[in-house]
């Protein structure tokens, strides 16, 4: 029996073109995009230095937040942001700028408020020296300057002061991007879950009804199916972290088997997250796939995979949320991994993730066990 | 071998089934006839507990049958209304898959399935998918997923819809053999004709209710109009029109279009005694018909709709 209902799940998936492409193909063009955008970034990130002009005032003088935070990124080792130059006053500045010796300068106004930046066009570089502005002012004005210490730490807890990393031994940066683009995939085991349901529950479909009459416990079917769903869409997944070490040429390093359990672990909770949304909502399939991509695009939203920084402003505001979005906790294992040199929040993350995914399972079985409906 | 008592179903306000009773016995090809809408489908997703049902009790073989009931199941086949097959898996491995679900064996099973196959005629198409069949063709594929495992009960749920004339034989030939080789069968349809051809018994559904059951003779028995005669005719005056509905035992005489149509109550035969008036008057006539009553004039008598759609 096993067999024959494992099998029949097996030989289906490989048999339907759509399913194969989104999970099979388009990651892999994805893996290749990013591999190609990457190669494109590190030479711009390796060889420029974000030339910054700061307008050499007595407010600047007086502002050691700022140069320290101007220090902590651009420090000697290598880490380098921005190139600093000073300049007596504007005129001079704006010079530098038309000929682009610098691609902004820091302005302190009269009064001597706030510091800002002067631009000439839009940019990359200006973009990012923006951003470290707007940082710099939001964490200042929120804390005493005296804590200057703890100022460049924040600082440097934000992403954009280039790769700041925990561990020993860091990886290139392009691999948090596969970790992202791994954690994605695995929320999009969610499809092998609606289309075990769709085809087993009798007021889903024909083809329920007609395997709802046959001789076999419910749960075992849908348990099997579910089985050869997740057999297939880990494959996938095997597939696409072969494709990124073989022909990308990224080596996960040692690390390779916790990547492939995080896959494991994020493809059960993918499939039974799936299931449950797609059982416990009385819509056509049409509807349900649409609801099942807005939970997982709402999910990966939220877990930062699609604008960055998200997450950090969900764990603060809503950290209930935070914790309980399958998508964040896949992508914070894999981070884990790229970040920290310990395990504990690693297994965390995996512990929550296979309880979620046994309650989303208990769930799915409590909804299987129903199986005569008012209507079908 | 199939007991319904009292059944009543609802959707909403809808009474879908109303009060509705039924016995088949083993061996009979039983058929529940209505137009669209009259409760068929309901009525058998009832009896097999796909659906929930407000009021009543359904036995097979003896037993209550509910949605836990392996036992019975096993001994069912069902084939929908609606074509349930895998689309991504082709005739053969689409039969193998149904059949695997009643019967593990391996070997047992692949000669049951190349049985399906023959029975349904589908040898040369054993490695198809789905959509590369006609329709016809994707109905016997839904025929045969169904039975492959010999059941001794199946219900057939139009499995004629949309077939040409040919598949339709194909299926009815095979419906009867299933029979013949022990199976009860109960089959439903809204093609009289074909229910009249298959069916040991037939039972009349209209707005969820049983409006009458029998054998086709009793069925027929049952209302007053007998014999439709029609002659074709040039011309038929007034007065010998008059004559002809003075003759007993008609139960209606039409004229129209050069034709002349006449029912008799059940059981007269008075083609004789028309024939006679027109030669005596020296009418020439054309082609002369006579229909015994239909399922629809049963229908119809009893309902007052047709029960053509
Ligand atoms: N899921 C449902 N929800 C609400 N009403 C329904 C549902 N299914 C059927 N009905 C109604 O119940 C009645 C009986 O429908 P049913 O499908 O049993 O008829 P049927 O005799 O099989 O017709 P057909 O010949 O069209 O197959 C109809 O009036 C139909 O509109
Ligand atoms: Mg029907």
């Amino acid at each position: 029996m096993f067999r024959n209902i494992y099998w029949k799940r097996i030989l289906r998936t490989l048999r339907d073109k759509a399913t194969l492409f989104w999970t099979w193909i388009f990651p892999i063009i994805m893996a290749t995009l990013f591999y190609v955008v990457f190669a494109n970034l590190d030479v711009m990130g390796q060889l420029h230095e974000i030339p910054l002009g700061v307008i050499d005032t007595e407010s600047y003088q007086q502002d050691i937040s700022l140069h320290s935070a101007l220090e902590s990124v651009s420090d000697e080792n290598g880490d380098t942001l921005f190139t600093v130059s000073l300049f007596g006053n504007t005129d001079e500045a704006d010079i530098a700028l038309e000929n682009g010796d610098i691609d902004g300068y820091v302005l302190y106004d009269l009064m001597g408020d706030d510091p800002t930046l002067v631009v000439s066009d839009d940019g990359l570089n200006q973009t990012l020296a923006k951003r470290f502005l707007d940082g710099y002012l939001q964490i200042k004005n929120s804390v005493s300057i005296q804590a200057t210490e703890r100022l460049s730490s924040l600082l440097e807890e934000e992403t954009y002061t280039k790769e700041i990393s925990l561990s020993n031994n860091p990886p290139t940066e392009k691999v948090n991007y596969y970790y992202a683009l791994l954690a994605m995939m695995c929320l999009y085991g969610g499809f092998q879950g609606l289309i075990t349901v769709t085809y087993l529950q009798s007021n889903l479909s024909p083809l329920g009804a007609r395997q709802a009459m046959a001789p076999v416990g419910r749960m075992r079917m849908v348990a099997y199916d579910l089985l050869g769903g997740l057999t297939m869409h880990f494959l996938c997944l095997l597939i696409a972290v072969a494709y990124i070490i073989f022909v990308l040429g990224t080596d996960f390093g040692s690390k390779l088997w916790l990547v492939l359990l995080t896959c494991f672990v994020g493809s059960v909770l993918g499939v039974a997250f799936g299931a449950m949304v797609s059982l416990t909502s009385k819509l056509k399939e049409a509807a349900k796939v649409a609801l099942l991509i807005t939970v997982t695009m709402v999910c990966c939203f939220l877990s930062g995979l699609m604008v960055g920084g998200v997450n950090y402003t969900v764990a603060e505001k809503a950290p209930v949320v935070a914790w309980l979005n399958p998508a964040a906790r896949i992508t914070d294992a894999f981070y884990c991994l790229y970040y920290y040199d310990t395990y504990e929040r690693f297994f965390l993350n995996i512990g929550i993730i296979l309880i979620m995914a046994l309650a989303m399972l208990t769930v799915t079985a409590l909804f299987v066990r129903r199986q005569r409906y008012d209507s079908i | 071998m199939i007991q319904v008592h009292n059944l009543v179903k609802r959707y909403g306000d809808l009474i879908a089934l109303d009060h509705f009773d039924l016995t088949i016995h083993k061996g009979e090809i039983f058929g529940l006839l209505g137009p669209n809408g009259s409760g068929k489908t309901t009525a058998i997703n009832c009896m097999l507990s796909l659906l929930k049902y407000s009021k009543g009790e359904v036995k097979l073989f003896g037993q209550p049958m509910g949605p836990n009931r392996y036992a019975l199941k096993k001994r069912i086949g069902v084939v929908m209304q609606n074509v349930a097959v895998f689309n991504e898996l082709t005739v053969i491995e689409n039969i193998n898959y149904f059949c695997g679900l009643y019967v593990p064996d391996k070997a047992k099973r692949k000669a049951l399935v190349e049985e399906a196959i023959d029975f349904t005629g589908l040898g040369d198409y054993r490695k198809f998918l789905p959509k590369k069949l006609s329709g016809g063709l994707l109905r016997r594929l839904n025929i045969a997923c169904g039975i492959a495992h010999k059941p001794e009960l199946i219900f057939l749920d139009e499995p004629t819809v949309a077939v040409d004339p040919q598949s339709r034989n194909h299926i009815l030939e095979g419906i009867r053999k299933l029979n013949q080789d022990g199976a009860t069968v109960v089959y439903t349809s809204h093609y009289m004709e074909e229910v009249e051809q298959l069916c040991s018994r037939i039972m009349i559904m209209d707005k969820g209710k049983a409006v009458a059951t029998g054998t086709k003779e009793e069925l027929k028995a049952m209302i007053r109009t007998g014999e439709k005669l029609t002659v074709e005719l040039h011309a038929l005056p007034e007065s010998i029109l008059e004559e002809i509905r003075g003759i007993e035992g008609l139960v209606q005489v039409d004229y129209a279009d050069n034709t002349l149509t006449m029912r008799y109550a059940a059981g007269g035969h008075h083609l004789s005694t028309v024939l006679d008036i027109l030669r005596r008057h020296d009418i020439s006539f054309g082609r002369v018909f006579s229909e015994p009553p239909t399922l629809n004039d049963v229908f119809l008598e009893i309902t007052g709709t047709e029960l053509k759609d």
